[in-house]
Formats: C-alpha cells, structure tokens, sequence
C-alpha cells in the first residue's frame, strides 16, 4: 500500500478515536494489538488471507479482542481488516501512534519486555528514558517473550538494549 | 725358272743370264722414274695427308681423353664435396633434432614440474579449506549446542524475580546514564 493510504488511514482512525474521546486507550490497545499481529504468524495469515471472507474475518477480530478491548478498538482493526488492508495494519497503527503522540508533544518510544512491566515500573521506565533522551515520551509496552528477559527501549533512532536475548547472542557468536 | 736352268743357261747367248736387255733397262728405268715420279707427285701428299689427319684425329682423341678425364675428376671432386655435404646436413639435422628433443625434453619437465606444484597446492590448499570447513562446522555446531544448552538453563534461571531484578537493572541503568 502506498504511503498516502497508510496515511489516509491512519488519519482516519485517528479522528474516529479522537471524535469518541478514547483516543489514549485506543492507540494503547491497537499498538499492543499491531505488535502481536506481527509477531504472531498464524494471526497474520488468517487475517491477510483474500480466500476467507471479509466478515469471518472481522468475526475472528471480534472474538479476540471483543471484551478485551474497547468497542472503539474492536471496530477500528475489524474495518480495516474487513477492507482488505489487514498486511498494513501494523504500518497504519504506527502512524496513527505517531500522529497521537505528535498531537501531544511526545515521541513515541517502544519498549519490549519479557515480562508485563506494574504501572510504578513503566512511570518509572519513562522517567528514566525521558532524562536519557531529553524527549517528552509516549510509552507504549509491548510484552515480547523472545526477549528472554531485560528489556529493550526505541526512541525515534535510539536503541537502548538490555535484553538477555541480546547477550545471549553476543555469547554465541563468539562461540 | 728354277736355278738349275738359270745356272745352266748358255754363256754364248747374247744377254746376260742376270741383266735385263738395255733397252729394258732403259724403258723399264724410265717407266720405274715415272711411275715414282707419279706416286710422289699424286701418292705422297695423299699419304701425307692421311698421316696428317691420322695424327690430328689421334691428337683430337687425345685432348677428349685428357678433358674427360679432367671432367671426370671434377665430377669426382663434387661427387666427394657433395658427399661431405650430405654428411655435414645429416650432422647438422642430427644436432638439429637433438637440440630440439632436448628443448621438448627440458620444456616438458619444466611443464610437468610446474603442474606438479599447481596440483600439489591446489591439493594443500583443498585440504587447508576442508579443515577449516570442517573446523568452522565444527564451532558451528559447538555454538548451536552451546546456545540451545544456554536457552535451556536460561529458562530454569530466569524465574519472576530475576525478571524483575533485570528490569529493575535497566531502568536504574537508562536513569543514571545521562
């Protein structure tokens, strides 16, 4: 898909959370949802997949996070899945994050875990990475297990690694 | 007549037994004048004619003899000079040809000894790349069991509260670094 679709949608998206006054929770629940949409290979095809119809799968995306998420949310990745545009979803929720966070002020910054990180720990987390970078941050939690264990954080270029995956790497290279 | 009639011939006859008649003498002495008159006149220069020619064609024979004979010992010399030529080229082709067979003999070796060393280098070199591919397989495999090892141990290791103690680690770390 071309760069000015992706745009479009993710404008589009942006405004409907924005008109329904979640528009935090939304981009929260869709970035974490994006994230496990990449990581996730059977998710991946069954939502890509042109052969299964376009309401199965919305009916899929209504079971997984019906409940879970917010209606807002539910609905938002079920029209853009529904619309065939499922292998963009994580590029459209990208920018839709960029778009809430440069509303704000803010720099989006992703950090993986191994592990669900308390609310004390992701104030924490953000406080540090603010003093570190010098950037007023929107965090955004995504809990990786191929992380291992540590935790890596990306701020625009910045890549601050402390993930037990990255040294257990190193180690086997060097073996 | 016999000599028993000439002896007893009458002495009273009027001619001498022996001596002709004197007009025989004369007549045979003028025909014998004219006769060797005749033959000097008319014979002799035929005669010394015939001799002439004898001795010029004898001579003439002679001279051919001595040319062909000086002809034949040229023919002899370059018979022999060419002979020696015809050993001097079957020297000359012989050195030839053995120079030659030394050269190919001398750029067969060179070549020979020269494929030797490529094929023992190129053997050196293949047994150089299977040991250190067998080496490199080897660390490879050495590193795969290591890490699979490490994943295992890692996952017993890493309970909640090294979860948390590293995540603690991180932010303290990200916190102090600027």
């Amino acid at each position: 898909m071309s760069d000015a679709r992706i745009d479009g949608y993710a404008r589009a998206l942006f405004e409907i959370a924005a008109a329904e006054g979640t528009l935090d929770e939304v981009e929260d629940e869709l970035f974490r949802f994006a994230r496990s949409f990449e990581s996730n290979d059977q998710l991946r095809n069954t939502l890509t997949d042109e052969l299964i119809p376009a309401d199965k799968r919305q009916a899929i995306v209504e079971s997984l996070l019906g409940g879970k998420a917010t209606a807002t949310t539910t609905q938002l990745v079920g029209m853009v899945v529904g619309s065939g545009r499922g292998r963009d979803l994580p590029a459209i929720i990208d920018k839709l994050v960029q778009r809430a966070s440069s509303a704000k002020q803010l720099e989006v910054a992703e950090v993986r875990s191994a592990v669900a990180l308390s609310a004390d720990q992701q104030a924490r987390l953000k406080a540090a990475l603010t003093n570190a970078t010098g950037k007023q941050l929107n965090l955004k939690v995504v809990v990786d297990p191929s992380v291992l264990g540590g935790l890596v954080a990306t701020v625009g270029d910045t890549v601050i690694d402390g993930s037990v995956r990255t040294r257990l790497d190193n180690v086997k290279s060097r073996l | 007549m016999n000599l028993v009639h000439l002896f007893a011939a009458d002495p009273a006859e009027t001619h001498h037994w022996l001596l002709p008649e004197t007009a025989e003498i004369i007549y045979g002495g003028i025909a014998s004048v004219l006769v060797i008159g005749a033959l000097v006149k008319f014979a002799l220069p035929q005669f010394k004619k015939a001799l002439t020619a004898r001795t010029e064609r004898i001579q003439k024979e002679l001279d051919a003899s001595a040319n062909d004979l000086s002809q034949a010992q040229a023919d002899a010399s370059k018979i022999r000079t060419a002979l020696g030529d015809i050993a001097s080229e079957k020297a000359r082709l012989l050195s030839d040809a053995q120079a030659q067979a030394d050269a190919l003999l001398k750029e067969g070796r060179a070549r020979l000894t020269a494929e030797i060393a490529e094929l023992e280098a190129k053997a050196d070199a293949d047994i150089a790349a299977a040991a250190a591919r067998g080496s490199d397989e080897l660390r490879t495999e050495i590193g795969r069991l290591a890490g699979t090892a490490t994943d295992r141990a890692l996952a017993s290791v890493l309970d909640d509260a090294t979860q948390q103690q590293l995540v603690e680690n991180f932010i303290a770390k990200v916190g102090a670094s600027r």
